[in-house]
């Protein structure tokens, strides 16, 4: 097992999936059990949609669709809009690393203070005192991990007002929020016996983590926190879209007249984006991840970059972060305070927002049923399988096909998803189904990629034997790689389950967009108080989604 | 980064400015090809400011929301809002100036499109909106006045709720989005600005054998520039009536009136006053929007 195929969220106890033997017995019936019962949670989310005779998807609509594709061949490159662009992408990659430093300021101070090791909570002398403290702790974090960035910067906003401040920390808060469970996940998971002989040795806490414990978890601690800039850049764009600036601003400008050549323009600046992103990360986590004890000089050198990174992104936005101890900053936190409290349930009341859970819930089961497959699909083509070619040769032979699959799953996650509502919309009549598949095909480019890692990164030896005994390439895949990464595979599905809870906020445009779309309509009103009352319900159902993936996630590891 | 960041701030395409409290802070949301306008706000800024002799900063703003939290907060002292965003900004701030319109926002119309395999015939009057119960519809933007408000108004007065659609009402986002979603059949019925939908057919951007018009509206007033109520304290007495003025006296005289007429699409600007919007005001507060 790498560092680089951890599932964010999901790193304790984690096992090499090919060495450890499976457990017959209970285990594996409660594995069948947790599988019949997705299915059946599919089926049942799917049902209302396709049940009543109402078709789903339109013939006449593909058209359309084609004509958005077919302007891929057409993007706008006069050199006005090319400096448009590059400066858009600047400013995208500038708000992505700012917010990404925010979150890991807050990441690793959240971190040690949700950490078990932290409070003592798992030490035999443990005091109640220090198991409340940390059950605080941990519930502090949930609200600010449960809300999407796009209504945070909302939120913001009315707060501070226009300002890159706005942007960074709507991204900074709730990848905060997130980094900090991550981290004090690998904290806990830590060799932890020098920070208990500095604690014996009369060692404040303070200290005793500083010098006992983040330098053995430090390799893993940067490794996730490369993995976050490269979400950060997909938040960043998804921030454009209310208007913080950057190449999501530019493509809602473009999307909103549907001029698609400037559109498919912007989209490609973004895909260059992720993928540079991707690379840098997916590199320095590899050398993270490889045998340690000499300084490498990729990560060496990462690690030099990065803040002179966060000088130059700092300059580029002009941040001013006077305006957080700006009277009007407080006077208008006070007044939103005022119209957010208490929450009041919209029209149709707390029965309203159950309901608006349920449509909510059934639209992000599906997006993850389609993000899964999909996913898969692609990612089994994608995997370079450095395991089994080790020749150059071989290896050359299976680069077209990785580089087109990749491309796919970079375009997948590149185009935000309220692009991919609307043209989701031209394939399937309005309702849930769009936006399960506008959020499927956007979670696909993310999940597919992280497949893709776990495939690489299986143990070759099995593989190998099946190849040697004249197993063709598809026998390999099927009785050697699918067994193997199924429950990596099951696991990203799940952690990106409660990732897709929040992302159906945004894809308003379908008709049945749930909770998200009726948050819209009462921030849009400035009825502040509902709007609470729907966050709230939104971070509950967060909240319930990660009880059920993680539960899920300890019966199939 | 700084090597490749470097030679493209040169080019000005920042996205903050510092807050500085010397000068005229103007935001803009137009009702046609938003993109074209954000990307070319020096016009309107340089007009303004050669006018006035007062630095004027454009704000570049996409969300209506936004542009009222921004204007309330007085980060923006006079804005370019739509019907029904002006009369919130109103309620919110207080004083708020109603300052000039266009000439085609006096007489703002928006129109009913269908899919034509929806077989509906041209609609006589406002009564007989009861004809769409039953298809499928969606509304524009949710804060648009052409493409949300006056079109539910006009659909409550013929007595057609929201739930009398097949399924929920879409919100599109954009006329544009409107007029695509409804030729693709994707909504049978849809709403959305006049002035758009006109434009869009006699540059034959639309296939007009898929989707047609049945419907448009009796005129209400829309867009307005609103400035804020300490603008006359902060920038001088009097400051408001000169902003007024400058807008007035853009009338396409010189190249640089005309590029600021054919960005907002008006043959002019005129006085306006508060009164014109008093039945949007009603709408609004009917139908929930105005907080």
């Amino acid at each position: 097992m790498t560092l680089a195929t951890r599932p964010p969220g999901e790193l304790v106890g984690c096992r090499p999936t090919g060495a450890v033997p499976r457990r017959p017995g209970p285990r594996r019936r409660a594995r069948r059990w947790w599988l019949l019962a997705c299915a059946a949670a599919v089926v049942a989310a799917a049902l209302p949609a396709f049940a009543g005779g109402t078709p789903v998807v339109r013939v006449e609509g593909l058209g359309q669709l084609g004509e958005f594709f077919a302007a891929a061949a057409h993007p706008r490159l006069d050199g006005p809009f090319a400096a448009l662009v590059a400066g858009s992408a600047a400013t995208t990659l500038a708000y992505a690393v700012l917010g990404t430093a925010v979150s890991l300021v807050i990441g690793l101070v959240g971190g040690v203070l949700t950490s078990q090791v932290w409070w003592r909570v798992d030490a035999p002398g443990r005091r109640v005192r220090d198991v409340l403290a940390w059950g605080a702790a941990r519930l502090a974090f949930v609200v600010p991990r449960g809300v999407h960035e796009v209504v945070w910067g909302l939120g913001l906003l009315v707060v501070l007002g226009r300002g890159p401040v706005v942007a960074v920390l709507a991204i900074g808060i709730p990848f905060g929020a997130v980094t900090a469970k991550v981290f004090a996940e690998l904290l806990d998971e830590a060799d932890r016996a020098p920070y208990e002989a500095l604690l014996a040795a009369g060692a404040p806490r303070p200290v005793a983590v500083l010098h006992g414990l983040l330098p053995a978890a430090l390799g893993d601690l940067l490794s996730y926190a490369f993995y976050r800039l490269e979400c950060a850049i997909r938040s960043a764009t998804a921030l454009g879209l209310v208007g913080a600036g950057g190449l999501g601003t530019e493509l809602l400008d473009s999307f909103r007249a549907l001029v698609y050549g400037e559109m498919w323009t912007l989209l490609y600046a973004l895909v260059v984006l992720s993928a540079v992103a991707d690379g840098w990360s997916t590199a320095v986590r590899a050398r993270l991840a490889g045998p340690r004890g000499r300084p490498d000089p990729l990560v060496a050198g990462s690690v030099v970059l990065v803040p002179a990174l966060v000088a130059c992104s700092a300059w580029w936005v002009r941040l001013d972060p006077s305006v957080l101890w700006d009277d009007r900053s407080a006077h208008q936190a006070l007044v939103l305070a005022r119209q957010s409290w208490p929450p009041a349930a919209g029209e149709g009341g707390i029965a309203g927002l159950v309901r608006l859970c349920g449509t909510t819930l059934a639209m992000s089961v599906l997006a993850v049923a389609v993000a899964f497959v999909l996913g898969a699909l692609l990612a089994l083509p994608a995997a370079a399988l450095p395991q089994l070619d080790r020749t150059g040769a071989a290896r050359l032979r299976r680069l077209p096909a990785v580089l087109l699959a990749r491309s796919a799953m970079l375009l997948l996650r590149a185009v935000p998803p309220p692009v991919w509502a609307l043209l989701a919309l031209f394939a399937f009549h309005p309702g849930v189904v769009p936006g399960a598949v506008a959020l499927g095909a956007y979670t696909a480019g993310v999940l597919g990629r992280l497949m893709a890692e776990a495939v690489d990164n299986l143990d070759g030896r099995p593989l190998r034997a099946l190849g040697a005994l004249g197993a063709s390439r598809g026998g390999v895949l099927c009785y050697g790689v699918l067994p193997a990464a199924a429950g990596r595979f099951a696991a990203y599905g799940l952690y990106r389950w409660e990732v897709t809870v929040r992302e159906t906020v945004v894809v308003g445009v379908v008709g049945a967009g749930g909770l998200g779309v009726v948050l819209q309509h009462q921030l849009n009103s400035f009825h502040f108080d509902r709007a609470a009352a729907t966050v709230l319900a939104v971070v509950a159902l967060t909240a319930v989604v990660d009880l059920v993936s993680a539960a899920v996630r300890r019966s199939v590891r | 980064m700084c090597l490749i960041v470097l030679p493209v701030a040169a080019c000005g395409t920042s996205p903050a400015a510092e807050h500085h409290d010397a000068g005229l802070r103007v935001g803009a949301i137009p009702d046609q090809d938003p993109q074209k306008l954000q990307r070319m706000y020096d016009v309107v800024s340089d007009y303004l400011e050669a006018d006035l002799g007062t630095p004027v900063e454009y704000v570049p703003v996409r969300d209506y929301a936004a542009a009222v939290a921004q204007f309330e907060r007085g980060d923006l002292d006079l804005v370019f809002f739509g019907g029904l965003t002006g009369v919130q900004a109103r309620a919110r701030v207080p004083g708020a100036v109603v300052v000039a319109q266009r000439d085609v926002d006096e007489r703002f119309r928006s129109v009913f499109v269908a899919n034509t395999a929806a077989g509906l015939p041209p609609l006589g009057g406002v009564a007989d909106l009861a004809r769409l119960k039953g298809h499928s519809f969606t509304f524009g933007s949710d804060t648009s006045t052409s493409g949300r408000l006056m079109p539910q108004f006009f659909l409550d007065e013929a007595g057609v709720g929201l739930d009398a659609f097949t399924g929920e009402p879409g919100y599109s986002g954009s006329h544009d989005a409107t007029i695509k979603l409804v030729e693709s059949g994707a909504y049978q019925v849809g709403a959305l600005s006049a002035s758009v939908w006109d434009k869009r057919v006699a540059e034959g951007g639309v296939d007009t054998s898929r989707v047609a018009e049945v419907f448009r509206t009796p005129p209400y007033h829309d867009y307005h520039w609103l400035a804020r109520p300490d603008l006359d304290r902060r920038l001088g007495a009097g400051f408001t009536d000169r902003v007024r003025a400058a807008l007035l006296a853009c009338d396409g005289g010189d190249d640089r009136e005309k590029q600021v007429l054919e960005l907002f699409a008006a043959g002019g600007f005129t006085a306006a006053r508060a009164e014109d919007y008093a039945q949007i005001e009603a709408v609004a507060g009917r139908l929930g929007l105005l907080r």
